[in-house]
């Protein structure tokens, strides 16, 4: 299975450029990371991870990794409905609160976990 | 101490200014009280005063939403209220929008507490009730008498600035606005005691209820395009020029069905919108917009598709109840299937 | 299997030259947990403070909080496979000092747990601030990397923990309570005409921040499998969650869990309490596939008439919460949710990530996204500095004068998802 990671995050791609491919959208927020993989969730890519995992709430951190893969042709229900879900979520966190402009620290500290969440699914292997 | 001052809002019928014929009457306000004011009144109470009602047209306001909001607030505005109150609206579907509407927009430009009365199915209630709260009533006027008291107790506890209880305590339908509270159980127990209701078949309530989706499970997909016969049917509002069928601006209670013999393209001559939910000055410049004639009759030569169907079908989606909506769909696809139109394309807008 | 637990009461803890217990209080020897503390040189720095209810005290950034216990007798010691080599736990004697926490404190990242107030409106959301608390104040060494200073944040809790549970080895108990499961044959025949009940426990695991452990094993490697719900009781699960504070699993949670305790109250009065299934959270999506597979398999095997599921998180989590309940729902067992809610600062929006038409049995631990004030303490122990940075912190939620206002989520426990709490939400 050829995994895909769409992210917003540079250790992310740094860590993964070379294994796989990283689509690696540089200086967007959570939400454009969620639509852009929606938009190919359209063009029969499948959702390989949750689209919300972690428990940092979608106004708090700035950065979203997920997993996709190409499926077969026409478009894979189950991802839509879970895209889909997750970007309503994420608009209510961030319409009761934007994301703070955090420090460079704390950025470190949030582009950590979010490889972190990305990692144990990174090691998966499927034989499909 | 000053009277709390009161605006009532009422539509052209329980105005007493007419009926259907005067549904495009533009908003107007009297001093003092009108018709089921009399009730309102007496349930408020000798420290209340409505001061003035205000009157509108129920087509009026559902072709005219941003004028009639405004002109409604302009017209109130010199007289300071403190109150508003819209209706009841009991299960008139364009009067109940009208009320939700313009209660929302009091209470949203003047900061006061605003309040409706609503029949469950009234499709007011799914649009307003998250941001109003609106009594539970009757379906027809005959419940005026019980509706008033209500409204008035929970008009008082608005002003005084009471705690509102929960929805069957106070008479109004559930916000679905989920607000905490100190149980004298802990969540734990409370599973046990649910579960075992459960398990043992009785009765429980749950604490969280899930949103209910209506599932459809879609047709077969066609095979070859070039066979099936195609009709459209759409939600955009698109009429004959004088919408002949009146179909409303919005909470349709109606749908048309149109003839397009002859015709390659829709034309701006024949036809309009008078769907009240977005800007119609594109689709009223090229209806084809809403209604794809034009692509569909060079498909049809080209034999992409078998057959267009030499009509459309038209209603108007905003505010219209999921009720109404079902009802709709179920008699359009009975007419459709005996003309053996195999496929439709659905515009919404 | 079957555990006495003995529970010493605790009423007060204040330092001393020995760590005991004397009528009812707790004496803590400071130096001597620093020294445990800083065995670890991960950690350069270590502080050991005390906040008991109903002061003017708030403790922030919490990591966890762990409750003293002691293995009495029964083989195994306590936090098998995390402090101590892997054993099996669950039965014998263990004891327990109640009304007396460990709580670990201190930056692991930018964005912090959350905080615990001893006195105030914030206090009744949150059961710590009725406890006992020996706080210990961890500091990292330089640049030391995050995983390994969550870890040894970890271990140095569970270390304390168990370094002041022994000082209630040899004291009789106030009260002893009895658990006792039978294997799975035994058990169902031990009560044949009552109800077989079982409890789908959901574990937190998607990776550094959400993690749990059995027996040391994280969760994200486990395949569902099942526990005796005495195992619980010795420290077999252990908390490595350390992001969103309302509904964090604190290691005190999972030794006293709720659901399994209130099972076991009514246990052979009107229900047959038959066991644990142990499921996970995992972010991988077809690991939601296998694990939700499994646990209703395993709670079909086991003949489960009814099951509650409790689960951790928001988000994700809800997404297992609700395939759990499908597959187990299909197999015609009849299912009980508890969850917490989260339907935006109006309480309008959906309150749940994820939906399914099963899901007609759900208790409600609260709304997390209310605002709500709290006033400043006189005394911190820990920091303010990240309070805006915690999940239900925003700018300016920590005023000049030491005021805060957040969402409820900020609070340690406040809507936790297994039902410990009195609060809950209804429509309006």
């Amino acid at each position: 299975m050829n995994k895909l990671i769409v992210t917003n995050n540079s250790l992310v791609f740094e860590k993964y450029c070379n294994h796989c491919g990283v689509i690696y959208l540089k200086d967007v927020g959570y939400l454009d990371v969620l639509y852009a993989v929606r938009d190919r969730i359209h063009q029969s890519y499948v959702l390989l991870t949750h689209p919300l995992a972690g428990s940092l709430k979608p106004n708090q951190t700035p950065y979203k990794s997920i997993i996709i893969t190409r499926g077969e042709a026409g478009v894979d229900t189950d991802s839509v409905v879970l895209i889909e879900n997750s970007i309503a979520a994420a608009q209510k966190f961030l319409r009761d609160r934007n994301t703070p402009s955090w420090s460079e620290k704390i950025l470190g500290d949030f582009r950590t976990v979010d490889l972190s969440l990305i990692e144990n699914a990174m090691q998966k292997r499927s034989f499909n | 101490m000053s009277k709390i001052k009161v605006v009532h809002y009422l539509n052209q019928f329980f105005a007493q200014i007419g009926g259907e014929e005067m549904a495009d009457m533009e908003p107007e306000l009297r001093e003092g009280l009108i018709g089921p004011g009399i009730a309102l009144q007496q349930a408020l109470g000798a420290d209340y005063e409505i001061v003035a009602t205000v009157i509108c047209g129920d087509n009026y306001f559902g072709s005219n939403l941003e004028e009639a909001q405004s002109r409604i607030l302009e017209l109130i505005k010199p007289y300071s209220p403190q109150l508003f109150v819209a209706g009841p609206a009991f299960n008139a579907g364009r009067y109940g929008v009208a009320c939700g509407t313009i209660a929302t927009a009091v209470e949203k430009e003047f900061g006061i507490p605003a309040l409706t009365g609503m029949y469950v199915e009234n499709p007011g209630v799914e649009m307003f009730k998250k941001d109003l709260y609106i009594i539970e009533t009757a379906n027809s006027a005959a419940g005026m008498r019980k509706a008033m008291p209500k409204i008035a107790t929970l008009a008082k506890k608005l002003i005084n600035g009471n705690e509102i209880d929960l929805p069957a305590e106070d008479g109004y339908h559930e916000r679905g606005i989920r607000v905490n509270y100190f149980h004298d159980k802990r969540g734990s127990t409370r599973a046990v005691d649910m579960l075992l209701q459960k398990v043992k078949g009785e009765e429980y309530q749950t604490e969280y209820p899930m949103p209910f989706f209506d599932r459809v499970p879609p047709a077969t997909p066609i095979i070859d395009m070039s066979k099936a016969k195609v009709a459209i049917v759409s939600s955009g509002g698109i009429v004959p020029l004088g919408n002949p069928d009146r179909i409303e601006s919005s909470s349709a209670t109606k749908f048309g069905k149109y003839d397009v013999t002859g015709m390659d393209r829709m034309s701006k001559d024949d036809f309009i919108s008078i769907h009240g939910g977005y800007d119609t000055a594109y689709i009223l410049e090229d209806p084809n917009l809403a209604i794809p004639l034009d692509v569909l009759r060079e498909m049809e030569k080209e034999g992409q598709i078998g057959e267009l169907a030499n009509y459309f079908y038209s209603t108007t989606g905003t505010g219209t109840s999921v009720g109404n909506a079902e009802v709709f769909g179920t008699e359009i696809g009975k007419q459709l299937l005996a003309d053996g139109v195999t496929a439709v394309i659905l515009t919404s807008t | 299997m079957k555990l006495e637990l003995g529970k010493i009461l605790i009423q007060d803890v204040q330092f001393g030259a020995k760590t005991e217990v004397v009528d009812r209080t707790l004496f803590v020897n400071k130096e001597e947990i620093i020294e445990l503390v800083l065995e670890d040189d991960r950690l350069i720095g270590a502080d050991v403070e005390l906040a008991r209810p109903g002061e003017s005290v708030r403790i922030a950034p919490v990591k966890d909080v762990i409750e003293p216990r002691v293995k009495v007798t029964g083989g195994g010691v306590l936090f098998p496979g995390m402090i101590n080599k892997v054993e099996q736990v669950g039965s014998g004697r263990t004891h327990a000092l109640v009304g007396a926490t460990v709580i670990t404190c201190g930056r692991i990242v930018g964005f912090q747990e959350g905080l615990i107030d001893m006195s105030g409106p914030a206090a009744k959301y949150c059961p710590f601030s009725e406890t006992n608390n020996v706080v210990l104040v961890i500091e990292p060494a330089d640049n030391l990397e995050t995983h390994d200073y969550e870890t040894a944040g970890r271990l140095a809790g569970l270390k304390v923990a168990a370094y002041i549970g022994e000082a209630g080895k040899n004291i009789e108990p106030d009260e002893v309570v009895v658990y006792e499961t039978k294997p799975l044959l035994e058990q169902a025949l031990q009560y044949p005409d009552l109800p077989k009940i079982g409890y789908v426990h959901m574990l937190q695991s998607q990776g550094l921040l959400h993690d749990t452990y059995y027996y040391g094993v994280d969760a994200k490697q486990l395949v569902p499998t099942f526990m005796y719900p005495t195992e619980i009781m010795d420290g077999a699960i252990v908390s490595g969650n350390c992001v969103a504070p309302c509904d964090k699993v604190t290691t005190f949670h999972h030794l006293n869990n709720p659901i399994i305790e209130d099972l076991f109250a009514r246990h052979g009065k009107d229900l047959n309490f038959m066991g644990v299934v142990l499921t996970n959270e995992n972010v991988f999506l077809a690991d939601k596939d296998r694990s939700s597979d499994m646990t209703a398999k395993l709670c079909e095997f086991f003949g489960f008439e009814g099951v509650i599921i409790s689960e951790e998180g928001y988000g994700n989590p809800d997404t297992d919460l609700m395939m759990n309940c499908q597959k187990v729902s299909q197999k015609g067992i009849k299912v009980v949710l508890i969850t917490d809610e989260f339907p935006g600062r109006d309480g309008k929006s959906q309150s749940l990530a994820d939906t399914v038409d099963e899901a007609d049995a759900l208790v409600s631990c609260g709304n997390g996204n209310v605002i709500i004030n709290f006033p400043p303490m006189e005394k911190v122990i820990g920091t303010l500095d990240f309070v805006e940075t915690m999940i239900g912190g925003y700018e300016g939620s920590l005023k000049p004068d030491g005021s805060i206002e957040a969402e409820l989520q900020i609070v340690i426990a406040s809507t936790i998802a297994n039902g410990y709490n009195k609060l809950a939400a209804r429509g309006h």
